[in-house]
């Protein structure tokens, strides 16, 4: 933008802030939204920091030889023991790892999708956006949590005798993978919008006459404006993404190997009028990581979009 | 003119996207091979004559097209084939099960509707005031809540606690049955429906307050109180009907994402609908009830979809068909 004046005053003293400090700058003026990264900052130091936070060792069954199981909350056992012996608290804090890998994973794979096919459809424009976009509003359309149940559910009796089933954690990821490739259609709506938009911008006008390649177009001077708005989406995604595993978990087609409070919820479920400890905890964490990111979400549509409400 | 020819576009990439899921899933279905071997795999004196005997009943023989064409045209026809583990036509069992479904779905959005717009006016008509923010953010915990915990937790409160209401199914057996059946039917509907509600109450008022705040700025608002209209008339009639447009495209949206997480709803509360015989199907490989179900799920979700489309268009003129 400041290229565009062309004024012959001498240059600022002080760099004016850029699009991310302003952002900041208004975010954190927002309740909401600093609550958010509150919690989302404590589920990260959580997964961090877990092997060190947990009381005993997730895997620790002893509890039920002992005659110990389903126990009520005690100070050897905070959060009490489960159906299956095992430590509730250990177990919650271990899960939030797994929720992270699953959240950033399926949304890492979601935005690269999303930016490729959305900046491609708003840059080239025509017919190629047309059938672009009928391709993305179809994925936006069909009941994608029947079909990700389906997927999972098959594609672990289609790797049986193939070298892919040495792969740890294979169920864990063919969720991860499944929510990314179907969780891009949103960010490729809005990265569409963002270049078409941006392509007309005087900024790239000038870097066009300055003779800028079109790849540095599209990923210096494009991509970057687009960011802030792609990354609310992808806020809101990260907690989407650790919901619809939680379920998928919940439902009993997820990572048995897996320590995640969907399958917590699965094991404990059916033991829910003796020891409601076992499905409440992890409820609870599901919930305050949801929370967290859409309240982080909400704060940064307020950050950068302070247009679209006031 | 316009509009008719905008909606001959939708029906077809609708009808586009009904085959694109039922190809999705026909060949996912063949990609694991034939489900009668795997399911009969374990079972003692299985030759394979038999395995080829009941896969040529079950229509299991011949090309994968084949097949498929086979499947699309007589399902077209009404016909949906017969459920491998209950020797059943899945046609009649979509029905049942569908209409269990609808039984707690529809009220669910109803009630939500309902609850969200006198939310939404009360905290919309008190922007920044404390009723406000207090709807705002029992909105944003509701609605990050999910909504199976929210079922556990009614479960563990109302069920188990209290004891007040059922925990489980649709209906009571027959001989627990205390009440007329139509009294006990509605008493099983309480806690799934609430859980759904709660949900839908929450999105919705997050929304509509948000387009209800936007609505009371516009000119013509201050211009019907500058007409000297009483404030309830200018907010009932003039603004909520106007805020209505944005939220009508959503409802379409959230009916569907009801619809298709039904399976976690309805296993948290056993109830016997579509989504509990869509996690039976996939579980057992019942190829025929999996395609069955995907499909009635799908077309409902489409058709809900395609219903907000039309009535966006319709209801505001103002919208360019695209």
């Amino acid at each position: 933008m400041d290229a565009a004046i062309p004024a012959p005053l001498p240059a600022p003293p002080v760099k004016p802030p850029g699009i991310w400090r302003q952002g900041w700058y208004r975010f954190r003026r927002n309740r909401g939204g600093m609550v958010g990264l509150g919690l989302v900052l404590l589920v990260v130091l959580v997964a961090l920091a877990c092997p060190f936070l947990a009381p005993h060792d997730p895997g620790d069954q002893s509890a039920m030889l002992r005659g110990g199981a389903r126990a009520a909350p005690s100070w050897l056992h905070p959060l009490g023991t489960d159906r299956m012996g095992y430590d509730v608290l250990s177990r919650v804090l271990y899960g939030a790892p797994t929720a992270l890998a699953v959240g950033l994973g399926a949304m890492a794979i979601a935005s690269l999708v999303g930016i490729v096919i959305g900046g491609i459809a708003g840059y080239v424009g025509g017919l190629l956006d047309e059938v672009l976009m009928r391709f993305a509003e179809f994925f936006l359309v069909i009941p994608v949590f029947v079909v990700i149940l389906a997927v999972v559910r098959l594609f672990g009796i289609i790797v049986v005798g193939t070298p892919l089933e040495k792969v740890p954690h294979l169920n864990l990821l063919t969720i991860i993978a499944l929510l990314g490739l179907f969780g891009w259609p949103p960010i490729a709506r809005m990265a569409r919008a963002e270049f078409l938009r941006l392509k007309q911008a005087e900024f790239v006008e000038a870097a066009i006459c300055i003779g800028a390649t079109k790849r540095d177009i599209l990923l210096r001077h494009i991509l970057p404006n687009a960011l802030p708005s792609l990354i609310v989406l992808v806020a809101l995604g990260i907690g989407g993404a650790v919901l619809a595993e939680a379920m998928v978990s919940f439902l009993g087609f997820g990572d048995p190997k897996a320590i995640s409070w969907g399958q917590m919820l699965y094991f404990n479920y059916e033991a829910l009028k003796v020891a409601p400890w076992g499905s409440l905890a992890p409820g609870v964490a599901i919930f305050l990581t949801v929370l967290g990111f859409n309240l982080l979400a909400d704060g940064l549509t307020d950050a950068f979009n302070p247009r679209l409400r006031q | 003119m316009g509009t008719l020819r905008y909606i001959l576009r939708r029906l077809f990439f609708c009808a586009c996207l009904v085959v694109g899921v039922s190809l999705i899933l026909f060949a996912l279905i063949n990609a694991i091979g034939n489900p009668i071997e795997i399911l009969l795999a374990e079972r003692p004196g299985m030759t394979d004559e038999i395995v080829a005997e009941i896969s040529r009943y079950y229509g299991l023989d011949g090309s994968v097209t084949d097949r498929y064409l086979t499947w699309a045209g007589a399902m077209l026809q009404g016909d949906f084939g017969t459920s491998i583990i209950y020797n059943q036509p899945v046609g009649g069992m979509l029905v049942t099960f569908g209409l269990e479904t609808l039984k707690i779905q529809v009220p669910g959005i109803l009630i939500a509707l309902l609850a969200s717009v006198g939310a939404s006016v009360l905290a919309a008509t008190r922007q920044y005031s404390r009723v406000d923010f207090g709807v705002i953010s029992a909105a944003m915990l509701g609605h990050s809540l999910p909504g199976f915990f929210v079922g556990i937790l009614l479960i563990l409160v109302f069920a188990y606690w209290l004891g007040i209401l059922p925990s489980y199914g649709a209906y009571s057996t027959r001989s627990m049955l205390m009440d007329s059946e139509i009294i006990d039917g509605l008493w099983h509907m309480v806690l799934p429906v609430s859980m759904l509600a709660f949900f839908n109450t929450a999105t919705l008022t997050l929304l509509l307050r948000a387009s209800l705040v936007d609505t009371l700025r516009q000119d013509y608002i201050t211009a019907a109180r500058a007409a000297g209209l009483p404030e309830r008339r200018v907010v009932l009639g003039h603004a909520l009907r106007n805020a209505f447009i944005p939220v009508l495209t959503y409802l379409g949206i959230l009916f569907g994402l009801m619809l298709g997480t039904a399976p976690v709803t309805e296993t948290v509360f056993t109830w016997p609908g579509l989504g509990a015989l869509y996690i039976m199907a996939i579980q057992q490989l019942d190829y025929p009830l999996i395609m069955g179900t995907t499909m009635v799920i799908t077309v409902m979700l489409v058709a809900a979809t395609l219903l907000t489309d039309i009535a966006y268009v319709l209801i505001d003129p103002r919208i360019r068909l695209g």
